[in-house]
């Protein structure tokens, strides 16, 4: 009885489906075989994973995808519907930023019979959409029918450091389904990418306009990536506060809070400005403009264009309205801050010392591999430092990330995950500080000064000059750098 | 007169043999005319909620040393309401006082006025040696009605942290199978008492060594005590030879590398510098691990040496080395006190103090704030707020003042999730206490209130209306949200009376 329900089911289901062949057809089944470094031992990379994704063809004989789903891949390998021959394919461009990739296929025949899905309008809250995709539990494409919950800016989980436009929907999206299209009315009108654990019912596609942006960027054939103001923008709707500002009771206008240092904006706009206008949307008391009809935070303002548009704000300052223009870029300022994907760790060994650039990468795998609140130091260094003492921060701050033991450093107590602060009393900004301050050290012992506890450590220069290729060969460091 | 003495004397020489055949039974009976039971009604306060307060009971132990004088640790004593003694073990209770008490070395002695309950109780012996490998210990408490006598092994002394404070000094700790001690029960060896428990994790207690309450006991019974003192400085361990070669010291690895050398708030002289080497501490000599040896305990960290026989004030001669050179320097301990830490350990026998400004609630960052957050507060509080308890208090910065939360009102609409800041300036003026808020509150500008927090990720400003909409709007959250008064900033209270 229940089997004979289930194939009516499918049935029906292929019935209801019948029109919608092309996205079945265009729906791509990813796998790839990926290796992530070790970033605490940044010369070594971590076994190799086979993971699954999806995809879909786009014009121009092209597969648009997640970027997580390529990301750290050494091969990638697409199937069509119902086709078991693998054909490889590569990234062409990757956006980490708004995770999304397009990748080609070598074999051109791939995309034979394979017609390009065309991209939809934003769709509307409380519409259906279904999602196509290969997700876990099964070989076979799947579709999972669902609502549109809810649209507005959250965090991408990728990058981990960007809140970008998403759409929130109760149709199952599960691992696999990242990168597979999302449909309504044989359209594209996302792409799925990310859940919540925990949540039921709750998945994430990435809408229309950040794709499109997206295909936009990598016209000219390089990825500058979501352009950012750089603003921290408050709500403003505490009468007093709006009073004091001389702000007409109009429920318009967000306060701008701080502006991250050196960001394009900040010789433009100043703490305590009121923004009233971003483009052509007008700024809500509480931060949020109204974007085809859905209230999202007002620093989507400045994501729908590339990085170098100048974008008309209108604000309010000293009593007064005006108009500036504010020039928005694609910051890459932060990137330690987010999560790095396809490069090669950076490091430095001397006398087995081994010192890399702190990273958001680095603190996870220092916190994964400790219990100790060791990483204190370093997430403050990472996430409040340049807000909170700007003058003092590094350009990339370096970590002592290990010491590769030999009898030339065997006394050392500090031995991993610190700050270093200055070498041969040269303050430590980069990487290639901590290179230049050894290999131009006259000294008999290179003294190196740690922040915070402000300890240190010597070490013997001549004999750490004298163990350097042994302790990589001991170690199988391939290079003393990387850089 | 005498005759009480003959028989307290008839009892000891009977016991004696008794104690030494191990006799638990036998044993107990000592005892019994010395330890008694504390109970201590107290305030707790509410952190979150910092205008409430709730009543509770706890247990301790306490020992009776001298002359209408019970000895017990600090612990559980501070905002007590009643306080009451209790004599073998069961009956009647009587009322008691705190008559002196030192959060900072975790001691406290109590009294009564009632003569009867003095009658029968008898004053043990604090033991100055300090027990060997192999001395049988016993923890005595009342249990149950009964005295309880349990086994403990002697592991090591140690310098560690006192409970409620960052003083360091030497510590006994001891392996038992015996479970939920820690409210100052004694510690007995060959009928003397060598110490009192002060804590317990697991099988190890930590244990106030008989010696140092002596001798913290006897600078008080002299009218001579101080406060304790410390090492306001960091080292690490000279067990690199590579540093101490760069540091030109000649000879086998020894001595600490002093580290770190942060402000003092006492108006004491910094003597020391970042790269000294301390060689010598009072004539001890320090090795490369930070120990010395000490004549009683053996080899212990140096930080022993600020409360060995000292107090805050008294000098401590250090040799050091310096620029290739021998130098003697002396250091002036400075006190300790809660209040010079940024975010002070310790807030005893007075409410937590708040400001309420139109539903805008502000506290004084402190550990038993973040405490808050239970025993893993570490880990659960704030990122922002526990990484400021590793920072030192300056004279810039002496402490910190955060926003705790909205208390929501019509005045304060749009801030009503705001909360977790630390105070930079109010109305340009900066703000390191509650009362420089209070003051500052005094000085609007332009009949606005601007506050402005320390840096942080997600708000730097906030701007209030002030005068009659301020005070109005205060009254109206005091009594929407039945709070007694809109300020609670209690003096500065000694935490050693």
């Amino acid at each position: 009885m229940f089997l004979k329900n289930a194939i009516t089911t499918l049935l029906i289901s292929s019935v209801v489906y019948g029109f919608a062949a092309e996205p079945e057809r265009s729906a791509i089944q990813i796998l790839t075989y990926r290796q992530e470094p070790d970033w605490s031992a940044p010369w070594r990379f971590d076994a190799v994973q086979r993971a699954g994704g999806s995809g879909f063809v786009i014009k121009g004989k092209r597969i648009m995808t997640n970027a997580h789903v390529v990301s750290w891949s050494r091969q990638v390998i697409v199937r069509k519907y119902q086709d078991a021959k693998p054909y490889l394919a590569t990234v062409e461009f990757i956006g980490h930023d708004c995770d999304l990739a397009v990748l080609t296929v070598a074999d051109e025949s791939f995309f034979d019979q394979l017609p390009a899905l065309e991209f939809g309008e934003m769709p509307k809250v409380r519409s259906t959409v279904v999602t196509y995709g290969y997700p876990a539990g099964g070989e076979e494409i799947s579709y999972t029918r669902g609502v549109v919950s809810r649209i507005e800016m959250s965090g991408y989980s990728h990058i981990g450091n960007r809140r970008l436009l998403s759409v929130q929907t109760d149709a199952a999206i599960n691992p696999g389904n990242s990168g597979g299209p999302v449909i309504q009315d044989d359209r594209v009108v996302g792409v799925a990418f990310q859940g919540i654990a925990g949540l039921e019912n709750t998945g994430f596609f990435i809408p229309p306009p950040v794709i499109q942006r997206f295909l936009k960027d990598i016209e000219d054939k390089h990825y500058d990536g979501v352009p950012l103001a750089g603003v921290n923008f408050v709500p403003l709707q505490n009468p007093a506060y709006r009073s004091q500002l001389q702000l007409p009771d109009n429920n318009l206008g967000a306060r701008v809070d701080y502006l991250r240092p050196n960001s394009s904006t900040s010789n433009v706009l100043q703490p305590d400005d009121v923004v009233l206008q971003i483009g052509e949307f007008p700024v809500a008391s509480d931060g949020t403009i109204l974007y085809q009809s859905n209230r999202v935070f007002c620093a989507l303002g400045f994501q729908l264009g590339q990085s170098g548009d100048s974008v008309p704000v209108k604000m309010w300052r000293a009593g007064q309205a005006q108009t500036v223009n504010v020039k928005v870029v694609a910051s890459t300022a932060d990137r330690p801050e987010g999560n790095q994907f396809d490069v090669k760790p950076r490091y430095f060994v001397f006398g087995g010392l081994v010192f890399t650039p702190l990273s958001r990468d680095y603190l996870g795998a220092a916190t994964r591999e400790s219990s100790e609140a060791s990483g204190t130091d370093l997430t403050y260094e990472l996430f409040y430092r340049s807000r909170e003492e700007p003058k003092l921060v590094r350009e990339e701050p370096v970590v002592l990330s290990t010491v590769l033991g030999d009898a030339v450093n065997a006394n050392f107590r500090l031995r991993s995950r610190v700050l270093v602060d200055r070498i041969n009393g040269t303050r430590i900004e980069k990487i290639s500080d901590v290179i230049r301050a050894f290999e131009t050290s006259t000294n008999t012992y290179d003294v190196i000064e740690f922040i915070k506890s402000r300890e240190f450590e010597c070490l013997d220069h001549a004999e750490a000059l004298r163990a350097n290729d042994k302790i990589l060969k001991t170690y199988g460091v391939p290079r003393d750098r990387q850089l | 007169m005498k005759y009480l003495h003959l028989i307290t004397i008839l009892v000891w020489a009977a016991m004696l043999p008794a104690l030494a055949a191990g006799d638990p039974t036998a044993a107990a009976s000592v005892w019994e005319k010395s330890v008694v039971k504390v109970e201590v009604s107290r305030n707790l306060y509410d952190y979150y909620q910092p205008w409430n307060r709730r009543n509770d009971r706890s247990a301790k132990i306490g020992l009776v040393v001298g002359e209408r004088q019970i000895l017990t640790t600090a612990q559980d004593l501070s905002d007590r309401t009643l306080v009451r003694l209790q004599k073998g073990g069961r009956g009647k209770w009587t009322n008691a006082k705190v008559e002196w008490i030192d959060y900072y070395a975790n001691l406290a002695l109590l009294t009564t006025d009632e003569a009867a309950f003095w009658t029968g109780l008898q004053p043990v012996n604090l033991s100055g040696k300090a027990p060997a490998e192999g001395d049988k210990l016993q923890i005595i408490r009342w249990r149950e009605g009964k005295l309880e006598n349990r086994q403990a092994e002697f592991t090591q002394f140690a310098v560690r942290p006192s409970e409620l404070s960052g003083i360091s000094h030497v510590q006994m700790e001891l392996g038992s199978e015996i479970q939920g001690v820690g409210l100052g029960e004694p510690v007995v060896a060959n009928s003397h008492v060598v110490g009192i428990v002060a804590s317990q994790k697991g099988r190890t207690c930590k244990v106030i060594p008989a010696s140092f309450i002596q001798m913290i006991l006897a600078a008080r019974a002299a009218g001579n005590q101080r406060g304790l003192g410390y090492f306001h400085f960091y080292w690490q361990r000279a067990e690199n030879p590579a540093s101490l070669a760069q540091l030109r010291l000649p000879g086998e690895p020894r001595g600490v590398l002093v580290s770190n050398v942060p402000e003092r708030l006492d108006d004491g002289e910094q003597v020391l510098q970042p790269r000294d080497i301390i060689l010598q501490i009072d004539g001890f000599d320090v090795d490369m691990q930070g120990d010395y040896t000490d004549p009683d305990y053996g080899s212990l960290m140096l930080e022993n040496l600020s409360a060995r026989g000292k107090w805050a004030g008294d000098d401590v001669k250090m040799k050091i080395w310096r620029d290739g050179k021998p130098l003697d320097v002396t250091y002036r301990l400075p006190k300790y006190e809660f209040a010079h830490s940024l975010v002070p350990a310790g807030v005893f026998d007075q409410p937590p103090d708040y400001l309420i400004v139109g539903g805008l609630v502000f506290q004084p960052l402190t550990v038993p704030y973040l405490q808050r957050w239970g025993a893993e507060w570490e880990r659960r509080a704030p990122f922002r707020f526990t990484y400021y308890t590793g920072d030192e208090a300056t004279r810039e910065q002496p402490g910190l003042v955060i926003l705790s939360q909205v208390l929501p009102d019509a005045f304060n609409l749009g801030y009503q999730e705001q909360r977790g800041f630390a105070v930079d300036k109010v109305n340009g003026l900066r703000v390191t206490s509650l009362s420089g808020l209070r003051d500052a509150l005094k000085q609007p500008k332009d009949n606005f209130h601007v506050i402005d927090f320390l840096p942080n990720e997600s708000l730097q400003r906030i701007v209030l209306a002030a005068g009659d909409a301020e005070r109005e709007a205060t009254q109206r959250v005091l009594e929407r949200f039945g709070i007694a008064e809109a300020v609670q900033i209690t003096p500065k209270a000694a935490a050693q009376k």
